[in-house]
């Protein structure tokens, strides 16, 4: 029996490391509990709510040769983004880094993904030895450029989105680099926010030596980095017993985004193919869009993000996320196109193309192991800023994400109304924001109808309506999925497609996709995001559930009719067996 | 209240047992565990009750008061067999309920599903009206819109209605609107208004806490009266309080109207007791671990006091201690003693997973079909198996040998599915199952300790719960924690600490204003209002006036950064120079936290916190009368301690074999409910309070 575990690694290019199971986890509960406190540590003394309440960081410990051993709880969407900036870093800087160092970026063309994520890496000295490094990346309010929050659809070029930071040494040997912290408070609109929030960084970076530092005196540095071999071959074996579990072959799927937020009607080719063999797996993005000039062009690295993302989320294990589950996974985009821009092109607004790639990589695993994916959600977050001035002249920048519903799947309804799984963040409290912000919430609820039909439902998308209560604001608001709503699988109808409107003299205009326009005093929009799609015919939903869901106002008595072929009656709510019956007999005569 | 107490009894209800201890006279105590009776859990008390004053020839008359914990709120809400109930709201808010906070707890969970709401949507029903942020009403609300309202509530045969609308912590008038005609047109049924049960920001929050108050409440009331009366059957009239999650004890008067303070009563009252004991010993810092069956709690006690949470999840799976994992329960944000919770208790299962790695939990085997070695049908190994295959327990050591227990099933549990898959021996397979299940009771510690800027080194580790001594020498040295303390009849710890805790109501208030232009007036008048209100709660009771104490506390931030620190207040009523003692006491507690203070000096406060208490806390200086010595247990037992001591011939000796002087690990104390692992590098002794006391010897 002892030779099982041998037979599974043996397939493993390196030798596995002898580390006996107790240890591993051991060691493994221990370096997962040091990342996760990075994160907490951020959330507890961060200034701005996209860190606190939003969570929008990930933090992870790379062992000294840049390899990712473990990354904490997190955005998912950051998965692949360490080892890449990892490796910049290297690249830099080599082994010349000392104690008291801490090195920063935010360069999209130089390790980063745009320009509101600053990367920190502070190397972790045992005595004279290099263990590792901590990482804590996270995305700031603000990063100067053109629009409030940094983070607009329709900008051209990266120079326009803010300030870039090239990797650079924020402490060199314990001495703050006063002249980056200079120009970078210069540079934000919002400078107490952004330097209160990367000393948030430097503390949690700070967890991380304490905590490493501790583990290595502990169990000798030897033995820890022998642990760290043990992890990457753990999480590998599980990346390929996964894999492996996939019928070998290859499967295309082809996505779209509506716009790139400078052409409003050109849509914008998202494909992917999955080539699967045996243990491994490759995911070829040939035959994606050419990069665009707006802002959704995507960082490799990011664009690996979604596809280890999609992945992740069939596996059946939780392993820790790190650089041995990445191994039997290669992800190849062309040069130029959507997902590997050149300088200068913009990528602020990115995180809709990575969504969209997860989409597509679940359409494609759907066609190998139709059981494990779910139709697609909203598409990811709808992501807005509203920089403006109260009565008072106090300069407020408001910014949050909508989201969100779950698609169905096999034998699974969507949920609706919740967080993308790709970006696992909150909302911001209603009370909180209309305490704090020149802002009036005025609904915020769930869309009836918005889950595409299906055997398992779609999930209901939410809509929330504001009113902007200040002097003057710039207002910029990126969506996605209007002309492409969130498909549904066998049999599934689509999700109901976005929307954004303004409100004007004569009613509610609607507005394009992504935009950046002014805002004026007590004037409101609403968005309502894409609704989930579902799975499987909707003529075999459990009439029950079905029931259930027009009571709730989740479904109308009309789309029951029409999606489900079921006549609904109410007072007290029932199904009209008879009347159903017949309009199944009708519609099944109708269609011969 | 004064005069005599004859006898006092503190009642804990647990899934599998119902723990009582009664207080005598003489300050003596006795313990019983009975058999829990979840049909109707008044049973087994009354049983239990009845059967001690028999067996002592005591008059029920005789009991002066019942301290209650109790699990029946909370098993509601898993079984969801709370009362039908409908929710009233701010028109264009009736989701909030169901949207949450939007995010999910686990990443990468395809299969996650949200917890179905308490009240679902068909029966949130929208109210039209609005005020600001200030208070100000904005779209009146018409009380004539309500007729139809109440008209489908009668019509659906609602018993519960839960009112929350937004602001109303600024102004509650539309709240009361609503209320006062719902209590009118429909009496019969419960009603819960969100400014009463929580008049603080956050609509989602004070939505879910409302709606689970009213979830609970005809349940409660229902519970409670029915066992206020079995007690009269039984000859007493003695007044029953009930724990709150917060450690103190209110009337099941204003329990039953607040039912939602008590919900999680049982951890809460151990916690009260480990105070209760730290102080008597003298020790300001101290963590507690309280190890059950398929979960172990961890809470802090700082200076001498219980650190307090704002907010917690009930009903939620329990899988990982840390708060960023919530999502997956019904959210209560009351004042709770801040408890962590990891799923690893005597019935964890232990596996290896397809990546090798040695597994513990979050999967249980619970107390049935329970342990491997319980013979009853669990094939694979959990904690309490391996425990007793390195011999830390043995077949006497569960429940003083009235459980009988299979040595040979744990074993082979352990050969089958731990060492051979992982070519591991047996006794290196079982060791490492105590390792890891170890290792996630450090999560616990860490996450109220390590995730609040506290090192765990410097505090004394208390343990209680059945299976905690076993792990706390180890949980202990992981930690670098020196002391490890192991209270007399650790067992039940929880229904002691009930006959130890005062009678306490707490109030809060948003007030969100900045330091620096604080209407101090303003102030001093929210102070003032819930003083009244809770003084004249416990008046009602019973209580005088002058009995009650009032301490005062206040959230406080810097600018801009949305999490805050609860700080006390002094002095009465507040002055200027109170309010920047308060900034400096924050700023020293942030750094103490954060490592660092904020850049800015603009603070703002944003809760007012009232606590009024009466003493009540039972003299228990008589000590424990029904210590019987343990029999049956072997004179040495052979213990194994891991690869670099192996396997040791271990002196196995009772709690009254240990002295002052410090004996040198390994030694085994066995006692009727557990067993106490002092290892190798360890040494344990008795001090003057009859506490196990170990010392954990590191260099």
């Amino acid at each position: 029996m002892a030779n099982k575990m041998a037979v599974a690694t043996a397939a493993a290019d390196a030798a596995p490391a002898r580390i006996d199971p107790v240890r591993l986890e051991l060691v493994k509960n221990a370096i997962g509990s040091v990342v996760d406190e990075m994160v907490l540590t951020v959330v507890r003394i961060a200034y701005s709510s996209i860190m606190k309440d939003t969570m929008d960081m990930s933090s992870a410990f790379c062992d000294r040769k840049g390899r990712l051993i473990a990354q904490g709880l997190s955005l998912p969407l950051h998965l692949g983004s360490i080892p890449d900036a990892m490796d910049a870093v290297l690249a830099e800087y080599g082994d010349t880094l000392v104690p008291g160092d801490i090195v920063v970026l935010n360069d999209p063309y130089q390790g980063g993904m745009h320009l509101p994520d600053i990367f920190m890496f502070q190397p972790i000295f045992v005595e004279d030895h290099l263990l590792g490094y901590g990482v804590l990346v996270a995305h700031h309010n603000d990063m100067g450029g053109r629009v409030p929050g940094s983070s607009a659809a329709d900008s051209t070029e990266v120079f326009q989105e803010g300030l870039q930071i090239p990797i650079l040494k924020l402490y060199d040997r314990g001495v703050p680099n006063t002249t980056l912290l200079k120009i970078l408070a210069r540079n934000v609109r919002v400078p107490d926010t952004v330097l209160g929030d990367l000393y948030a960084q430097e503390a949690a970076c700070r967890i991380a030596e304490r905590g490493m530092h501790e583990l290595a005196v502990r169990y000798g540095v030897e033995e820890i980095e022998r642990c760290f071999d043990a992890l990457l071959d753990y999480s590998e074996r599980e990346a390929r017993r996964t894999i492996a579990s996939i019928p070998d072959g290859v499967y295309t799927y082809t996505d779209y985004l509506d716009d790139d937020g400078i052409h409003p009607n050109e849509p914008v080719e998202v494909k992917v193919t999955l080539r699967i063999k045996g243990e491994e797996l490759v995911a070829d993005l040939t035959g994606t869009s050419p990069q665009v000039r707006g802002a959704i062009n995507s960082t490799l690295s990011f664009a690996k993000s979604a596809i280890y993302f999609a992945i992740r989320a069939i596996m059946f294990s939780d392993a820790p996320n790190n650089a041995g589950f990445m191994r039997p996974i290669r992800v190849e985009a062309p040069e130029g196109c959507l997902f590997n821009p050149v300088r200068p092109g913009a990528v602020a607004a990115r995180g809709v193309s990575g969504f969209r790639l997860i989409d597509a990589t679940f359409g494609a695993l759907a066609q190998a192991v139709p059981q494990r994916p779910r139709a697609a959600g909203e598409g990811g977050t709808t992501s807005y800023s509203i920089g403006g001035y109260t009565a008072d002249g106090r300069f407020v920048l408001f910014r949050e994400a909508l989201m969100g519903a779950w698609g169905g799947g096999y034998r699974r309804e969507g949920v609706d109304g919740v967080a993308n799984p790709a970006a696992n963040i909150s909302n911001a409290p209603i009370e909180v924001i209309e305490n704090t912000a020149p802002i009036r919430i005025e609904r915020y609820e769930l869309v009836c109808d918005s889950g595409g039909a299906g055997t398992w439902r779609g999930g209901l998308s939410v809509s929330r309506q504001l009113r902007f209560l200040g002097e003057r604001a710039t207002f910029q608001l990126r969506s996605d999925r209007r002309q492409h709503p969130p498909f549904g699988l066998f049999g599934g109808s689509s999700g109901k497609p976005s929307n954004t409107e303004l409100e004007e003299k004569n009613g509610w205009r609607q507005l394009p996709t992504k935009f950046t326009q002014s805002l004026g005093k007590n004037q409101a929009f609403r968005h309502f995001t894409a609704g989930g799609g579902g799975y499987g015919d909707p003529l075999q939903r459990d009439p029950q559930a079905l029931l259930h869901d027009v009571r709730n106002g989740k479904v109308s008595i009309e789309a029951a009719h029409r999606d489900y072929r079921t006549v609904i009656v109410r007072s007290p709510w029932r199904i009209d067996e008879e009347a159903t019956r017949a309009l199944c007999e009708q519609s099944a005569g109708g269609s011969r | 209240m004064s005069g005599e107490h004859p006898l006092r009894v503190g009642v804990d209800i647990g899934g599998t047992f119902t723990d009582i201890v009664f207080v005598m006279a003489d300050g003596t105590l006795h313990k019983r565990k009975v058999p829990s009776t979840p049909a109707d859990y008044s049973t087994a008390i009354i049983e239990g009750i009845s059967a001690f004053c028999a067996e002592h020839g005591i008059a029920a008359s005789r009991i002066a008061e019942v301290q209650h914990a109790t699990t029946v709120a909370t098993n509601a809400i898993l079984e969801r067999k709370g009362a039908r109930t409908a929710l009233l709201t701010t028109e264009g808010f009736r989701d909030v309920l169901e949207l949450r906070r939007i995010r999910i707890p686990m990443s990468y969970d395809l299969d996650w599903q949200k917890p179905l709401p308490l009240v679902e949507r068909e029966w949130r029903i929208e109210v039209r009206e609005r005020l600001d942020a200030q208070g100000k009403v904005l779209t009146e609300l018409d009380p004539r819109a309500l007729e139809p309202v109440i008209d489908s509530l009668r019509a659906g045969d609602i018993e519960a209605v839960a009112v929350c609308l937004l602001h109303s912590y600024r102004n509650p008038q539309h709240e009361i609107t609503v209320v006062d005609l719902l209590r009118e047109r429909l009496p019969s049924v419960y009603v819960s208004a969100s400014h009463y049960v929580l008049p603080e920001m956050l609509e989602f929050e004070r939505t879910s806490t409302t709606v689970v108050n009213a979830y609970v409440a005809p349940l409660i009331a229902r519970y409670l009266t029915a066992l206020r009366a079995r007690l009269e059957e039984l000859g007493t009239k003695a007044p029953l309080l009930v724990m709150q999650s917060n450690g103190g004890l209110i009337s099941a008067t204003v329990a039953a109207q607040r039912p939602v303070t008590i919900i999680e009563s049982g951890p809460a009252a151990g916690v009260v007791a480990a105070l209760r004991l730290a102080r008597d010993c003298g020790y300001p810092d101290v963590l507690t671990l309280d190890m059950g069956g398929t979960t172990t709690k961890a809470s802090i006690i700082e200076q001498g006091e219980i650190l307090r949470a704002t907010e917690y999840e009930v009903g939620s799976a329990v899988s990982i201690s840390s708060r960023l994992m919530r999502g997956n329960g019904y959210v209560l944000r009351i004042p709770v003693i801040d408890i962590s919770e990891v799923g690893a208790g005597g019935g964890s299962i232990a596996a290896i997973d397809s990546g090798g790695s040695l597994r513990v939990g979050p999967r249980s085997a619970g107390a049935s079909p329970g342990p491997a070695c319980y013979r009853q049908g669990n094939e694979f190994p959990t904690v309490t198996d391996a425990n007793l295959v390195v011999g830390y327990l043995n077949s006497d050591s569960l429940a003083g040998g009235s459980i009988p227990i299979s040595r040979e099933l744990a074993e082979v549990a352990v050969q089958m599915h731990v060492a051979e898959p992982s070519g591991l021996s047996l006794l290196e397979a079982a060791h490492g199952i105590h390792l890891v299940a170890n290792s996630n009771m450090v999560r616990a510690i860490k996450s109220v300790s390590v995730e609040r800027g506290r090192d765990p080194a410097e505090f004394v580790l208390m343990v209680f719960g059945g299976a905690g001594p076993i792990h706390a020498a180890g949980v202990a040295r992981e930690l670098g924690i020196k002391r490890v303390m192991v209270p007399p009849a650790p067992g039940v710890f929880s229904a002691f600490g009930l006959l130890r805790a005062d009678v306490e109501q707490h109030a809060a208030r948003t007030i969100l204003t900045s330091s620096s232009d604080l209407d101090l007036a303003a102030l001093n008048a929210v102070f003032a209002q819930m003083r009244a209100e809770l003084t004249g709660i416990l008046v009602d009771e019973g209580y005088t006036a002058d009995a009650v104490s009032v301490t005062a506390h206040v959230d406080m931030r810097y600018r801009g950064q949305s999490s805050e620190i609860t700080v006390s207040l002094q002095q009465f009523p507040v002055t200027e120079a109170e309010v920047r003692l308060a900034e400096q006491r924050f700023e020293e507690e942030f750094e103490r936290t954060y490592g660092h203070r904020g850049q800015s000096k603009a603070f703002e406060l944003v809760t007012a916190r009232l606590i009024a208490s009466v003493a009540r806390h039972a003299d228990a200086s008589g000590g424990w009368a029904d210590d019987r010595p343990v029999t049956g247990a072997a004179a040495q037992r052979s213990l194994y301690f891991g690869q670099d001591h192996g396997q040791v011939s271990t002196p196995v000796i009772g709690r009254a074999d240990l002295t002052p002087q410090p004996r040198s690990g390994p030694l085994v104390v066995h006692e009727y409910d557990t067993s106490v692992i002092v290892p190798p590098g360890c040494s344990a002794s008795l001090d003057s309070h009859g506490n196990i006391v170990i010392d954990v010897h590191y260099g």
